[in-house]
């Protein structure tokens, strides 16, 4: 599962803790209403009728509330009054004028369930008479509710099927839309992975995040722009760069070889020459690592042999002169064992000469160098070995590692292995091979390419 | 060789100068320069140099078209001296003509060896004679001078013997000689390369066993050290 998906699913999982949330405060909610009615408080609010009642006594035909019945009834700005078994009034109290003094069967239905002249009341059945309290208009809302009885329970179900419904629903529409706008972002994001990568990007500008995906188009444009500048910029300096130092390396070459000079100023001529030679390679090297970093060098891949690869790569170190402090040899773990591999033999080459060139800058006390090739099942490796210095642990690590060798700046105290290095790693990549540094015992570096023998 | 009328061309004349001090320097006695594109075909008229070092960005009429226009009248080798090292502008030179492409900034050294290789290709001296310790080598005859004696060279021994001369004082791989002798497809000829050196060392070495002319580099080719050349 990657990132999105987990992202993805964190959010359908959150989205079910909410409604789960929900339910739960509203049950909660219910339950607590439930109890604070059930504790009195909702109770006060109805007009105690029954104690009202109990407040007025019959003697012998009339009618007397005390003093309690009465500021019951101010409290409650209501009004009462007592209908006989024939509808006549015959005790009142507060009563609005308005109102008749006698009522039909059929006025007591009615405002028994509705109201009484839009008066809201309530009624208690007195021994032989009726309790009518009013309460002031618009105060008291009456609904009744009749159903069938055998109604009750497909009701009962019907709710709670319709609240389970509507979850689900919810649940699912969550989803689909969760759905949706991965669908939607997953370009996005795996635009947003190829831009940290340095690879380029191109969206689609359609749909509604068509303004995202057009930005990120521009930025992944910007990116290519300011890298493609880059390159631009240091092929360009690297080109100015050449003929100057074509004169300085001739004419210190010249003044080095006249014979009639002065010894010492040959000498120095000789330390510009091998200085401005450094600079050569440095600028080769530098163009070389620019164009495999933004894929501008063309691989030519062909069918080689690996043996003859390193004897060419050892044959141009030595024809170029190589110090006779420096002992540099090829071997072969199978002599005589023709080993095939398809690549760019000029980046081959050069990553090879790199390599043991590196061994002598590294060591300028003078070191044996040693150059071997070898197959194993569908690998070919190429090692080059010295017996130098070698490099800190820490530093193997971070060769070992991914990590870009970027610097060619020295750190306090340790050899750099820098640019050429950085090269050979870049031209393995290209060949799809593996690049490994280990310590030769008993001290120096190794360097073991892995290529395999088919990179098509 | 060193009487090759060689023409440099560039539009600096500072770099101009030290190449014909290069040059003067290695023996050759007759560089002209010149710094432009049409100044090069000028010359080339009137003058006719064996071979042309051309740089390619110069203003008005650059490199390749100097080239191109020069291929219509005239095949003398030319080395493309340039700093402009993409792969496309390498192709471009060859296209037009060119025989061997070099990046500035070059090694005085490297420069003097390549044009030497190509005047030596195109230009075989008569009746050349290499001399080694113990015997001369006829070229054209293809013949080994011993102790008054002649010993002629096959027509492999002879090719090998021709690809180490013209490399001579370097190391030449074992493939690259293979492949002089066989042709591309020299996989598998080691041991016969080995049999025509052997052959050619009872030929020109005084002591076989302990070659000091024809030395073998170990795991690596072969280096041909030489006493000297007469012409």
């Amino acid at each position: 599962m990657n990132k999105s998906e987990r992202f993805f699913r964190r959010y359908i999982f959150s989205t079910v803790r909410i409604i789960l949330l929900f339910l739960f405060l509203n049950i909660l909610l219910a339950l607590s209403f439930v109890a604070i009615s059930y504790l009195g408080n909702v109770k006060s609010s109805k007009f105690p009728i029954e104690d009202f009642s109990g407040h007025i006594t019959e003697n012998g035909g009339r009618f007397n509330a005390d003093e309690q019945a009465e500021e019951m009834l101010n409290s409650a700005g209501a009004w009462a009054m007592i209908l006989d078994e024939n509808g006549r009034t015959v005790w009142e109290m507060n009563m609005p004028e308005e109102l008749p003094h006698r009522y039909s069967t059929t006025d007591v239905a009615m405002f028994s369930r509705w109201y009484l002249d839009g008066y809201p009341v309530n009624i208690w059945s007195r021994q032989d008479s009726l309790l009518v309290v009013g309460f002031p208009r618009g105060e008291i809302t009456n609904y009744y509710i009749s159903v069938r009885a055998w109604y009750v329970r497909p009701i009962a179900f019907g709710f709670f099927a319709a609240v389970c419904m509507n979850v689900l629903l919810v649940l699912y529409l969550f989803i689909r839309n969760a759905r949706q706008v991965k669908k939607a972002m997953e370009p996005i994001l795996n635009g947003i992975r190829c831009l940290s990568a340095g690879k380029p990007v191109h969206l689609e500008e359609t749909g509604e995040l068509a303004e995202i995906n057009a930005g990120l188009n521009k930025a992944g444009d910007y990116l290519l722009k300011k890298d493609n500048t880059r390159a631009e910029w240091i092929r360009g300096i690297s080109h100015d760069i050449r003929t100057p130092l074509s004169m300085i390396l001739g004419y210190a070459s010249e003044i080095e070889e006249t014979s009639s000079l002065p010894e010492d100023v040959r000498r120095q001529a000789g330390i510009i020459r091998r200085q401005s030679e450094k600079l050569k390679n440095l600028v080769a090297d530098l163009n070389l690592t620019t164009k495999l970093e933004y894929s501008m060098q063309p691989v030519q891949k062909q069918t080689l042999d690996a043996v003859e690869l390193a004897r060419q790569a050892v044959s141009e170190v030595l024809n170029d002169g190589l110090p006779d402090k420096y002992e540099l040899e090829l071997s072969e773990a199978d002599p005589g064992k023709a080993v095939s591999i398809t690549g760019d033999q000029a980046l081959l080459s050069r990553m090879l000469c790199n390599l043991i060139r590196n061994c002598a800058v590294h060591n300028p006390g003078g070191c044996r160098i040693q150059v071997s090739v070898g197959s194993r099942d569908t690998a070919c490796t190429f090692s080059v070995a010295d017996n130098g210095y070698g490099i800190s642990e820490p530093r193997l690590t971070a060769l070992n590692s991914d990590k870009d060798i970027g610097s060619t700046q020295k750190q306090a105290g340790e050899t750099e292995h820098g640019l050429g290095l950085k090269i050979a790693r870049q031209i393995v990549k290209v060949h799809q091979g593996k690049i490994r540094f280990s310590n030769t015992v008993p001290h120096g570096l190794t360097v073991e390419i892995i290529v395999p023998v088919e990179t098509y | 060789m060193n009487d090759r009328k060689i023409l440099v061309v560039d539009d600096e004349i500072e770099l101009l100068e030290m190449v014909k001090a290069i040059f003067t320097r290695a023996g050759f006695t007759r560089v002209l320069t010149a710094a432009s594109g049409r100044a090069a075909l000028r010359i080339c008229r009137e003058q006719e140099p064996d071979m042309m070092i051309l740089d390619v960005m110069m203003p008005g009429m650059d490199g390749f078209a100097t080239l191109k226009e020069l291929r219509k009248t005239s095949k003398i080798p030319v080395l493309m001296l340039t700093a402009r090292g993409e792969a496309e502008d390498k192709f471009a030179g060859f296209e037009n003509g060119a025989d061997d492409y070099l990046l500035k900034p070059f090694l005085p050294k490297e420069l003097l060896f390549r044009v030497q290789a190509i005047l030596r290709r195109a230009y075989p001296e008569k009746e050349r004679r290499v001399f080694f310790d113990a015997a001369a080598v006829d070229l054209d005859k293809a013949a080994v001078q011993r102790d008054r004696e002649t010993i002629s060279l096959t027509a492999k021994e002879l090719q090998l013997f021709e690809k180490l001369y013209e490399n001579q004082g370097r190391i030449v791989t074992t493939g690259a000689l293979c492949q002089a002798i066989c042709g591309d497809f020299w996989q598998g000829y080691e041991s016969t390369l080995a049999t025509h050196i052997r052959h050619l060392r009872e030929k020109i070495e005084e002591n076989p066993s302990k070659p000091t002319a024809l030395v073998t580099i170990k795991g690596i080719g072969y280096r041909l050290i030489i006493k000297g050349v007469q012409t």
